[in-house]
Parts: structure tokens; sequence; C-alpha cells
């Protein structure tokens, strides 16, 4: 029981990274129907930028929490303005083109924030300090759970939560809802799509930041090529949740934390990808949309 | 027609004698063969500023059996192709000995030349194949790749007595060669292993499979991969409340193992060849302090402490046998045991096999240094 439940732990802190990444991908393809592959750079490029922060050593040895609240505040709005320019740069030009000039443009967006992020902070590993958070963590029934943990857990629910509200329940999130439905009809009712556009680059990026800091306090190492492997699993989880759905994109994360976990734990670590991956395709056969593909009409 | 003979051979006879004494003032003339240009520039050079400096002080005592060492460097840029011209170069020179190479390649290459010429080489180079040909020229400095192996299993086995291992490996070559020698190594002596698996470099959580692990209650886990995942499985031991030990393979070593592993660094045990301020003996700390002292600078590794450990071998076996005839060197090579050197005491088998391996278990302390911890000799 304390495996399993230490195996729920651990699945549900890395699904956490996985579903903040993951709304980004889903936001963005909602409404242009376009795979934002440069996401996982941006998100990377947040921990790069929060470990700047962490370490200019402003604030003394003892702003600890104050810093690292900081270091969210920095990086998310500094890899959100990165997102609207990646936006009017990459994208825009191409809106009228064929998708997969846009596709081959995100990919090509994507080396050059890799290849940026080596140029500027090294291709070295780098290290978080050790003293930022509090080293505390608390057993329950043989399980162990840590203070970073319940942050990210936390933080992660937190956040869904309130995109949700946000696009549900607020005049824009019913603007950006309109425009994923349709362009057109969207610009007609008068909505500036153009605005609804920039503001998705604007959201996804800044929660993927939170994200992406997230992974660099949780492990405490970050390295500028592995955006790559962050925003493929995140891509994962948005199509297994159904891309372009919002809940979809934090159930898949959640579930794809999981399947790993207990693939690691209960089958084979050696085999661990390739069982999560047989996994991930049974559940598209069955659904072929999505586990939440289908649930709302709308795409977002 | 007879008389003719007899003088000549009286001739011969009397140049030789001359020869000889004329020979008995020439300098002893000792190859180097290194990368002294090229990717490995750093270490080659290291090789050459090793040998000249122990050539220079026993210059300054007066030499060998009387005579002066004669230092005759040759650039093979640890390429196979510049190594069979610098081994040519170097037997053409007159060399009794030749001290390196540093990659296994231009080993390999210079090998089959020194042999036919009878000139002693001493090398670095793990490959397994530089002792497999039977040339009985050839004497390795530093420790196979299959030591590494064999020294763990001893430690893990017989040094800390751990009775379940353990072990985890990524996907790389290196790592999984080394993983799968160690649990041969641990088999064979007398160890037992509850679990083998596999991470992905680079994916950073860890947690799933150590969870798995611990279920298994293993003494001590061994990871045979490189130190940015090595680091964080330490810290992840630390998260899950793991009591096992951790062992780390030689690409643990790295400053940033420790600074990954923040809190949880203290505790944990690498496997490697110390560094050369780790080494603990005498003999070389006086050589790097000498080394310093005359090149300002640190030695790039402790190869350039294996080759001059060759050299200083082919030094004593000199003086031992009182003779520059290679045969009589060469035997007496083979059979000398617990050579005292820089890097550990350490003897030659028949095939020119180093025995006695410079490794060493070291422990990550409070303030991240390192504290060797087996074997206890090197500890002390």
């Amino acid at each position: 029981m304390d495996v399993v439940l230490q195996q729920f732990v651990n699945g549900v802190t890395v699904g956490g990274f996985y579903a903040l990444i993951a709304l980004g991908y889903t936001m963005v393809y909602g409404v242009l129907k376009l795979i934002n592959f440069a996401h996982g750079d941006l998100c990377i490029l947040a921990a790069f930028i929060g470990l700047s922060v962490l370490t200019t050593g402003i604030g003394g040895a003892n702003a600890g929490a104050l810093m690292v609240a900081l270091a969210f505040v920095v990086a998310a709005v500094a890899v959100g303005i990165a997102g609207t320019v990646l936006e009017l740069t990459a994208y825009r030009p191409l809106r009228k083109a064929h998708r997969l000039s846009a596709v081959v443009s995100a990919l090509g967006a994507s080396m050059l924030i890799e290849n940026g992020i080596m140029l500027v902070w090294g291709p070295q590993v780098k290290v978080f300090p050790s003293n930022l958070l509090p080293h505390i963590s608390w057993s329950f029934a043989g399980a162990s759970i840590s203070f970073v943990q319940v942050l990210i857990i936390g933080g992660s629910l937190l956040l869904m939560a309130g995109l949700y509200y946000y696009v549900h329940h607020t005049r824009f999130g019913t603007a950006i809802r309109a425009a994923a439905i349709d362009q057109d009809a969207a610009r007609l009712m008068g909505i500036n799509v153009n605005r609804v556009i920039t503001s998705v680059f604007i959201v996804g990026p800044a929660l993927g930041a939170v994200g992406g800091l997230f992974v660099g306090l949780y492990y405490r190492e970050a390295y500028f090529n592995m955006g790559w492997i962050y925003g493929l699993n995140a891509f994962i989880a948005a199509i297994i949740g159904g891309i372009g759905n919002i809940p979809g994109a934090m159930v898949g994360g959640l579930l794809l934390g999981l399947f790993n976990a207990f693939a690691a734990g209960y089958v084979s670590s050696t085999w661990q990808e390739a069982i999560t991956f047989a996994l991930l395709i049974a559940i598209l056969l069955v659904r072929p949309t999505g586990i939440l593909g289908e649930r709302v009409a709308e795409k977002i | 027609m007879r008389r003719t003979l007899v003088i000549t051979a009286l001739g011969a006879l009397a140049a030789a004698t001359l020869w000889g004494a004329a020979l008995a003032q020439q300098p002893i003339k000792i190859g180097v063969q290194a990368p002294i240009t090229g990717q490995y520039a750093n270490e080659g050079q290291g090789i050459e500023k090793g040998v000249e400096l122990i050539a220079k002080q026993i210059n300054a005592q007066g030499g060998l059996l009387g005579r002066q060492i004669q230092v005759q460097t040759c650039d093979d840029a640890g390429e196979a192709s510049q190594a069979a011209i610098c081994a040519r170069q170097l037997v053409n020179a007159g060399v009794l000995a030749v001290i390196g190479t540093y990659t296994s390649g231009a080993a390999l290459a210079a090998e089959p030349i020194y042999a036919r010429a009878n000139v002693i080489q001493t090398s670095d180079g793990t490959s397994d194949k530089l002792t497999q040909s039977g040339y009985k020229t050839f004497f390795r400095n530093a420790p196979p790749n299959s030591a590494e192996a064999k020294f763990t299993a001893q430690f893990l086995v017989k040094g800390k007595d751990y009775q379940r291992v353990a072990v985890l490996s990524d996907h790389s070559s290196f790592a999984q060669g080394l993983s799968q020698a160690v649990i041969k190594e641990v088999k064979a002596a007398g160890g037992n292993i509850v679990f083998t698996g596999f991470i992905n470099a680079g994916s950073q959580d860890y947690t799933a499979v150590l969870t798995k692990i611990k279920s298994l209650n293993p003494d001590v886990l061994y990871f045979s991969g490189y130190y940015p995942d090595g680091g964080l499985i330490r810290a992840q031991m630390e998260q899950l409340h793991m009591n096992a030990a951790f062992v780390g393979g030689d690409a643990n070593q790295n400053v940033a193992f420790a600074k990954i592993a923040g809190s949880a660094a203290q505790g944990a045990i690498i496997i490697n060849v110390p560094s050369p301020e780790n080494l603990p003996y005498p003999a070389a700390k006086q050589f790097l302090s000498d080394y310093k002292t005359a090149y300002g600078q640190d030695p790039p590794s402790i190869y350039t402490f294996t080759n001059a450990d060759g050299f200083r071998a082919v030094i004593a076996a000199i003086k031992a046998t009182n003779s520059t005839d290679p045969a009589k060197l060469m035997d007496w090579m083979h059979h000398m045991t617990n050579f005292q050197g820089l890097t550990g005491t350490f003897s030659w088998n028949a095939s020119g096999e180093r025995i006695g391996s410079p490794f060493t278990a070291f422990e990550i302390q409070a303030d991240g240094s390192y504290k060797i911890i087996y074997p206890a000799s090197a500890g002390q």
C-alpha cells in the first residue's frame, strides 16, 4: 500500500509539470490549430530566467521565499513577452500560409530558443541553490511527500482552476472560446481576434513558465536542451486529454505522470517509456479525440 | 688468409671495446610518444612534462649508471596514422624505452613497431586489446576498462560487506558496459544482486524506479551513469527516505554532483581513479609539488602520473639490473613485485597488464570534499 501511495505521489508531481506545460499547447491549438513546438523551450527558458533572478544575490540570504516569488513573477512576465514576440515574428506572418509552414517555423523557433539558452547560459548543467525552500517532508502511511511537491501540486491545481474560470466565466474568456469555434464569425461579432491570439500566446507561455520554474526548483538542475523532452511529454499529455480542451490537458498531464510512475514501479524501468506509450496508443484507439475530446462542442 | 681473418677479428674486437667505452659516455635515450597537438594536447603535454621533470631530477643527481637521460618527444596527435610514424622515428633514434601515449588507438598502432625493434613501451589507454597481442615489450601503466568493475565489486562485497545490491544504469554504451561488468563481478565475488534497471538519462524524475528499489530493501544502490543523473538520484533517494547507500561509477565524479544532490550529497560514495591532488601517497604529493614548481600549472590528469609511473619503473629496472639491455629490463619489469608507484602499488603480469589498480572509493564530505575510504592503505 505504501508503495502504491508513494508511486501516486511521484506520478502526480510529474503530472503537474506536464499538465501546466500542456495547457500552452492546447490553448494555441484550440484557437489556431497550430502545434507550437517552441512551447517546451519557452517553459525551460523560464527555468533559466528564474535561476538568474535567484542567483543575483539581491534580497540577501534570508529572503528565500520572497526571492522565489519574485523569480516566478519575472519568469512568467518575461516568457509571456517572449511568447508574444514569437507569435508576432514566427507565426503571424504565416497565418494565411499552408499549415505545414507554421509547423516548420515552430520547429525553427524551438531550435532558436534552445541554442539561445545555450549561448547565454552555457552548455553545462546549471544547478539551483539548495537553500531556497524549506527542507520539510511529511510521511503518511509509509509514503513521503516534500514541501516542494506540495507546492507544485497545489500551485498547479490552483493555476489550472484559475485558467478554467478565466476561459469560462469572463468576457475575454468567452471571446477566446468564440474565436476558437469560428474566427470569421467572431470577427463579425466585433471580437478582435488578433488580440485574442496575442492573449493566448501570453497566458499559455506564462503558465508554462511557472511549470518550467517548478521543474527547476524541484530537481534543482536545468540544462539547455531539456525543453524538448518536457515539451514532447506535455504535447502527448495534451493529445491524450483531447487537444484543444483545457480540462483535457490537465487530465492528460496527470494521467501521463501516473502511467510513467506505475510502469516503472510495477512493470519494468527499462520498458517504462514503451509501456507508457503503448497505453497511450490504446487510449487513442478507443477514443481517437482523446479522453475529454468530445465532451464540449468547441475546442478550448 | 687465416692471418687476415685473425687481424680482422682482433680489429673488430678492439672496435667493439672502444665502441662500448664510447657508449658508456653516451646518454640513455628515452622516447615520449604523446599527443602534443590536437584534441588531447593537454594530456599529451602533461605526459611529456612529467617525463622531462623526472629525467631532469635524475640527471641532476648524476644520471643513471653514470649516464645522462636524454628525452626525445614525438607528437602523435592522438591518431593511429601519426603514431606509426612516431614509432619508427623513435626506433630510428635509438631509444631504449618509450613512455606514452594517451589514446588506446595510437598505442595500438605503435605497439607492433616497438615490439619488432625490442623497444620497451609503457602507455596508458584503457582498451583491453592493448595487452591481448602478446607483445613482450608492452607495459600498461593505467587500469584497463575491466579494472573499475573488479574494484567496485571488491569494494561492495569485501570492503563494505553489502549483502543486497541494486544496480541502476542509463542506456549509454559506457554505463551499460560498466553496469554489466559490475553485476558479473559482484556475482563472482559472492554478492547478491536484488535489482537491475535502467533510467532514461536526462528525464530527471527517477522517483518511480527508486520507490520500486526501496521496496526491495537493498543495502546499496550502484549507479553506473553520469553525474547530472547521479546527483538527482542521490537527492531523490533522500526525498523518499531511502536508507540504502549510494555508490556511483567514475562518471559521477564532477563538482556538479554534490551541488545537484544538495543536502543529500554527504555520504555518497564515488569510485574513480583519484585526481592528482587527491593521490594520498607521499611520493605523489612530492611529484605534484615539483611539477607545479617546474611548470607553474597543475598536471592535466592522473594520466600524467600513470605515465610517470611507467618511466619510474623503467628507471628502477635499469638501476636494479645495472644494465640497459632491453631483454634484462623487460624480464625484471615482468617479475617486479609491489612496485611503489605514484598511483599506488602495482606490478605487471606476463602480458604487460597492470596488476594493482589505482582506483579508490571516496566519500563526499559535508564541505563537498572527498575522503578516500577504500582501499584502507590509501586512506592513511
